[in-house]
């Protein structure tokens, strides 16, 4: 009697568990669902959709999207190019940057360390774009408007502020792996190259990761320095896209989004690791 | 003690000629000992600071002070001063005066290094050896040298820029070619109760309420996601978790642009409604009936973009825990639910805090929400002063000092967005364990 009564129960909590998986998938599913088949609707238009569905499907969109830029309004190829060649290079020097600030603000004690750490921590309190204007300014200053390469040393150069993450990692790491390398005759600087870096992958991974999917939703900074439709990157372009071209917007969105998807389910462990170690050390 | 007091006396006393010649001329010193390249590169440095001094420096060095002395003049040919380029660049200056000081002292030290090297017999170290010990007993100061220089010009020097600013009457009526002057006017503006001080107000109520709730309803969320993936009976948990990472992965700005036209006067629920005979909803156009309905969507997308990371952080957390609580407590006969409210909860609320806090900071300057929602709205009703009735603070700033030009009343709601952040997180920091006690691991 008692073990039929909990079979049912049993039974019960297994439709209301997988009733709310379900709605959950349904949930986060449901608008990439949408916007992928906008992206092969044949019109383009919003205002010519059956509620959520094209009314006729076609590939043209994505190929009028490196085809045909609406003279020259809405060159999205060459937006993807400068996107990509930002999202390289601030990844690649960012990187470099943080792990550097990481690994010293990790192992080193030294004078001065405590200014550097609270100065950080009070630079991150301020809200992300209060200096924009000075920004514009000093960019102005130092003729690098409508250059990419502003973007790139901006993004590049204020990334040692977010460093909690990485030191937190490095902070794990034993000392005595460390203690022995000196002792065996390495220098500092190996250390950090031949020892620490290997045994860090997935920081790495993780941190140029975050790094090279920012350029790409960044809307704000591009917009404000990047004035030549040229110029511009996707995120700027798509975002600037009218109604009517809701299946430009879907096409030039799905063709960005698959392969940043794609890299996260690849590395979704070091993701995860990434963030519970900022987690943990705040 | 005394003699080693008599000693270093003494030291002091014989400074060496080299050591003086590099405290007139950085880098004199280092040539003399034979330390060429060195020596160069801090003569350089030396000129180019003294170059850029005299060219332009020492100009705009006199320049913060006065923000402008010549207003522009088209009749007589006269371009003007631009008080906003004068404050940044006066700041510039004297970002360069700071780091060519710490460079001249760096020289002294390295030229009293060299004299003291030599007294002992040791010869100067060549180029080769200054390099080295720069990749070794110095590698903490190479290493920062660059991080801390970026920062410093691109993070530093705007906020100084914008905290200055906010004590200023710049912005508004008082653009180039008008000449600004220091001045408590934007604080006045907003703490008296005319139209800026009643929107102020207006937006702080709602940022606050919006930070409390919109963290509330992410964390509850998706801490349930991920307390429901860890079930027992939940097979291909896997598979489930797939979904909430897709919304994870996907560009933010993609998904919130795709939200405003899904909830577009012309977007496919707006479609449905019509269909099902039913009005069509201005969720988030310009109209008064728009508020809460915005406000809801606001929650809502947000909760969509950022509940998979909070998900992902709890599960990581989770796995943390000792189950032989949760079978020490089945013995002890207690109920899952109980389980859940006595270990599991405090344990993940525990070990959350910093991530709850930074959330919070985090959404109460969620600039990009409703940006991307309701793009360039400025309500036409309730006397908001250039702000829509979903603004956060945040938006109100972007507003006022990039769309409008109102830099010094935007600074000034940046300070205090800034006091409050800073309240907030402070508080938090210096209680977290983790912050205090971080050489424990070790």
């Amino acid at each position: 009697m008692k073990k039929k009564r909990l079979t049912s129960k049993r039974a019960a909590d297994n439709v209301l568990t997988y009733t709310v998986l379900l709605i959950m998938a349904a949930v986060f599913l449901f608008p990439c669902l949408w916007l992928i088949l906008a992206s092969f609707s044949k019109t383009g238009s919003l205002y010519d959709f059956k509620g959520f569905f094209p009314r006729a499907f076609s590939f043209q969109t994505f190929i009028d999207l490196f085809t045909d830029d609406v003279n020259g309004l809405y060159p999205y190829k060459t937006w993807f190019f400068n996107t990509l060649y930002v999202a390289v290079c601030s990844s690649v020097l960012g990187t470099i940057l943080v792990l550097l600030t990481a690994y010293v603000m990790s192992r080193f004690r030294f004078k001065g360390r405590d200014t550097l750490k609270k100065t950080t921590l009070v630079l991150g309190m301020f809200p992300g774009f209060m200096g924009m204007t000075a920004v514009y300014i000093i960019m102005t200053q130092l003729g690098l408007i409508n250059k990419l390469e502003s973007l790139i040393f901006f993004y590049a150069a204020t990334t040692p502020v977010n460093y909690m993450v990485q030191k937190g990692y490095f902070d794990s790491i034993p000392n005595t792996i460390f203690e022995a390398a000196r002792l065996d005759g390495a220098t500092n600087l190996e250390v950090f190259t031949k020892i620490t870096l290997p045994l860090s992958k997935p920081m790495v991974v993780y941190t140029m990761l975050t790094q090279f999917a920012w350029p790409w939703s960044d809307v704000l900074l591009p917009k404000l320095l990047l004035k030549d439709r040229n110029m511009w990157t996707v995120a700027v372009g798509l975002f600037n896209l009218p109604d009517t071209h809701f299946a430009r917007f879907a096409a030039g969105s799905v063709f960005i989004a698959i392969p940043i998807v794609i890299l996260y389910f690849c590395l979704v462990k070091n993701i995860v690791n990434g963030l519970t170690a900022g987690a943990v050390k705040g | 003690m005394r003699e080693k007091i008599k000693k270093s006396g003494a030291e002091r006393r014989r400074t060496p000629w080299q050591v003086k010649l590099s405290m007139a001329v950085m880098g004199l010193g280092q040539l003399c000992y034979g330390q060429i390249v060195k020596g160069l590169l801090f003569l350089l440095t030396f000129a180019g600071t003294l170059f850029y001094f005299i060219t332009r420096g020492f100009r705009d060095f006199v320049g913060f002070f006065t923000l402008g002395t010549t207003e522009e003049n088209l009749w007589m040919g006269i371009p003007g001063d631009n008080s906003l380029t004068m404050l940044i660049l006066g700041l510039f200056s004297i970002f360069i005066l700071i780091l060519f000081l710490v460079l001249h002292i760096a020289n002294i030290k390295d030229a009293v290094y060299t004299a003291r090297q030599k007294e002992k017999g040791i010869p100067a170290h060549t180029f080769r050896q200054s390099l080295q010990t720069a990749a070794d007993a110095k590698f903490h100061t190479t290493a920062l040298t660059i991080p801390v220089v970026g920062v410093a010009i691109f993070s530093i020097l705007p906020i100084v820029f914008m905290i200055l600013i906010a004590f200023t009457d710049l912005g508004g009526d008082v653009v180039y070619p008008k000449l600004a002057h220091w001045s408590l006017s934007p604080w006045k503006k907003i703490l008296s109760l005319g139209k800026i001080g009643s929107t102020f107000l207006k937006i702080l109520q709602w940022n606050v309420v919006w930070a409390v709730t919109s963290t509330l309803l992410n964390f509850i969320l998706g801490l349930g996601m991920a307390l429901l993936l860890s079930k027992r009976n939940v097979r291909g948990s896997k598979f489930w978790r797939a979904f909430p990472i897709l919304a994870y992965a996907i560009p933010g700005f993609i998904s919130m642009v795709g939200f405003k036209f899904m909830f577009s006067q012309s977007g496919p629920i707006n479609y449905y409604m019509d269909r099902a005979g039913l009005m069509r909803i201005f969720f988030l156009t310009n109209d008064a009936s728009a508020k809460w309905w915005a406000r809801g969507i606001g929650l809502f997308v947000n909760a969509w973009i950022t509940t998979p990371s909070i998900m992902l952080m709890t599960t990581g957390i989770l796995s943390n825990i000792n189950t032989d609580l949760y079978e020490a407590a089945s013995l002890d006969g207690a109920t899952p639910f109980q389980q859940f409210k006595k270990i599991t909860l405090p344990f993940v609320v525990f070990s959350t805090t910093p991530v709850l806090i930074t959330q919070f900071v985090g959404n109460f300057n969620n600039f990009g929400i409703f940006f991307f929602l309701r793009n360039g709205v400025i309500s036409n009703y309730g006397n908001y002063f250039l702000a829509s009735d979903t603004d956060l603070l945040i938006n109100w700033l972007y507003k006022l000092s990039v769309d409008n030009n109102y830099y010094s009343i935007g600074a000034a709601i940046s300070l205090i967005i800034f006091l409050i952040t800073a309240a907030v997180s402070l508080t938090v920091y210096v209680r977290s364990a983790a912050y205090k006690q971080e050489d424990t691991y070790q």
